[in-house]
């Protein structure tokens, strides 16, 4: 049997009255790539808090490649990329990277790291000058600079323009073909789907989910639309091919659907309705949709 | 103690003059005023007058350089340092012992400046086994003060920590005799002053001027409070694990 890179079981952990962590399994099998999906407040960044051995489950037990996660990072065996904050300010980008470099037995050149995450220019810099978009590459370079079998990576792309999270995606694919194993904690649906190749779905503290990200999305996929129709055939609105689901308020209607274009067509061509909004669902639609499941299942 | 963190600290240290400058111009000043100020030939305690406050000056101005290095990891540990250095292997004992030789090496200048500034303005005649007797345990004094602001480091937040320690400095050179000498104390204070570790590393200090010696039962009690403030500090580097 090959041991797991991660293994969570029965792990919870209550931060006074709020349960952040109310018991989570999660296997993950070495080379993996691993999204933890899940809105604020579900439990992320306690779960990955535990695998890193920053926080103590109240309950259950975490390894990390089948010791303790203090066991694993003395190993160096672990990279790690903070949400916020583990830097210091007036440290220049050279000497934080030759620091961490330092502390491990097997570090990548630090010029190296720097260029891998884009940031080879800035090594003179003192980090208080950064943006936060490059104080987010320097905490990446700094957790691909041990050489890890294991990167972990909380929320990576918080405060990121567009740009720059396409950049750090691009630099961390790179990371992820040299096939390392990578769990990233995120609330962005389209970077778990373009980049994990596992979705792990969190809410409330525990797993609702854990598939493919073609799965999680199947769930979500369609639209709703949101129009004010006086007077609307509800009956007839249900009957329409791309239509799930139909709910009104007043004179507003509020239709879930497969094909929206198609029902936009109707609506405008066959009914009085204004004020229409087409909106996607959300991740906080496809949390909802999918622990209603479960709990049905239930 | 690990060679990369020390590096890394002493680079970041040296970029900071004002810092290095006043940890000198502090305890040169306080000579300058309780130690220029002397009447020629005066003594305490056996020893010569001015000798003795030259002593008092540099052991305090080692001290104070030794509790604000160790204090300025409030600042850090507001960053979120701590939980990046916990993520790396290496050991809360080499990180503590890093900061420790740290702060000794910062009470290195106070110490050479005041004496050479006592050699040189005060005229301070000490034969050289003397020099280097006063000096080197003078600088093991700084140690308890190392461990001293790391423990403040670990209570106070980073917009409190320069009074605190300040005020903690204050209080511990006074109460512990480096500004007014011990033997002048009423009694009370006198008992006081020994529950101190400033008392006691000032009294090894001093010793190094008298016939007898160093005073060894002194130096141990320094040693002592050392190993106690240390583990505490590793201790709470252990337990410390806040969100930045």
């Amino acid at each position: 049997m090959t041991t797991s890179a991660v293994s969570l079981r029965g792990v919870t952990r209550k931060y006074g009255a709020v349960q952040a962590v109310a018991g989570v399994d999660l296997e993950i099998r070495a080379g993996e790539v691993v999204a933890l999906l899940g809105p604020n407040g579900a439990g992320k960044s306690t779960t990955i808090e535990m695998l890193l051995g920053l926080a103590r489950p109240d309950q259950g037990e975490v390894r990390v490649y089948g010791g303790s996660p203090a066991e694993a990072i003395a190993k160096g065996l672990v990279g790690v990329m903070l949400q916020s904050g583990g830097i210091i300010e007036d440290a220049k980008v050279g000497e934080l990277l030759n620091l961490v470099a330092g502390l491990h037995k097997e570090p990548m050149p630090v010029g190296e790291a720097l260029e891998r995450a884009g940031i080879a220019d800035l090594r003179d810099r003192k980090l208080k000058g950064l943006s936060g978009g490059q104080q987010q590459r320097v905490r990446f370079a700094m957790a691909i600079v041990p050489q890890p079998e294991l990167i972990v990576l909380d929320e990576p792309t918080t405060g990121m323009d567009v740009e720059s999270r396409r950049d750090f995606w691009a630099s961390m694919h790179a990371e992820t073909a040299r096939g390392r194993t990578v769990l990233f904690a995120t609330h962005y649906l389209e970077e778990a789907d373009a980049y994990a190749d596992r979705v792990v779905l969190m809410r409330n503290g525990k797993i609702v989910a854990d598939g493919t990200a073609a799965q999680i999305k199947a769930s979500v996929s369609g639209r709703t639309i949101r129009a004010t129709i006086p007077g609307a055939n509800l009956a007839a609105l249900a009957a329409l091919d791309g239509v799930r689901s139909v709910e009104t308020r007043g004179d507003v209607v509020l239709l879930q659907c497969a094909d929206s274009d198609a029902t936009l067509r109707y609506l405008l061509a066959s009914t009085r309705a204004h004020d229409i909004e087409v909106t996607s669902a959300d991740l906080e639609d496809a949390v909802l949709a999918i622990s209603a499941e479960q709990e049905a299942l239930a | 103690m690990n060679r990369t963190y020390l590096m890394f600290d002493i680079r970041r240290t040296l970029r900071n003059k004002r810092v290095l400058l006043f940890s000198v111009l502090m305890p040169v000043v306080l000579f300058a005023i309780f130690g220029l100020t002397i009447p020629d030939g005066a003594s305490e305690g056996g020893i010569s007058a001015i000798a003795y406050v030259m002593v008092s000056m540099a052991m305090f101005g080692s001290m104070s350089a030794a509790m604000s290095s160790g204090g300025a990891i409030a600042a850090e540990r507001d960053g979120g340092w701590n939980r990046t250095l916990r993520l790396t292997p290496l050991t809360p004992q080499a990180y503590v012992a890093s900061k420790v030789i740290l702060s000794l090496l910062l009470a290195v200048p106070p110490l050479l400046i005041v004496f050479l500034f006592g050699r040189v303005a005060g005229h301070v005649h000490l034969d050289a086994t003397q020099w280097i007797t006063v000096a080197l345990v003078s600088w093991l004094g700084a140690l308890p003060f190392a461990a001293i602001g790391l423990v403040i480091g670990y209570v106070a937040k980073p917009d409190s920590v320069q009074p605190i320690t300040g005020l903690s400095t204050m209080l511990i050179a006074a109460f512990g005799g480096l500004w007014l000498p011990v033997d002048q104390m009423p009694s009370l204070m006198k008992h006081i002053a020994q529950l101190t570790p400033a008392y006691w590393t000032g009294q090894t200090s001093r010793s190094a001027l008298t016939a007898a010696g160093v005073d060894t039962q002194a130096l141990l009690v320094v040693l002592a409070w050392t190993v106690v403030l240390g583990v505490i500090a590793l201790r709470r580097f252990r337990a410390d694990t806040a969100r930045a």
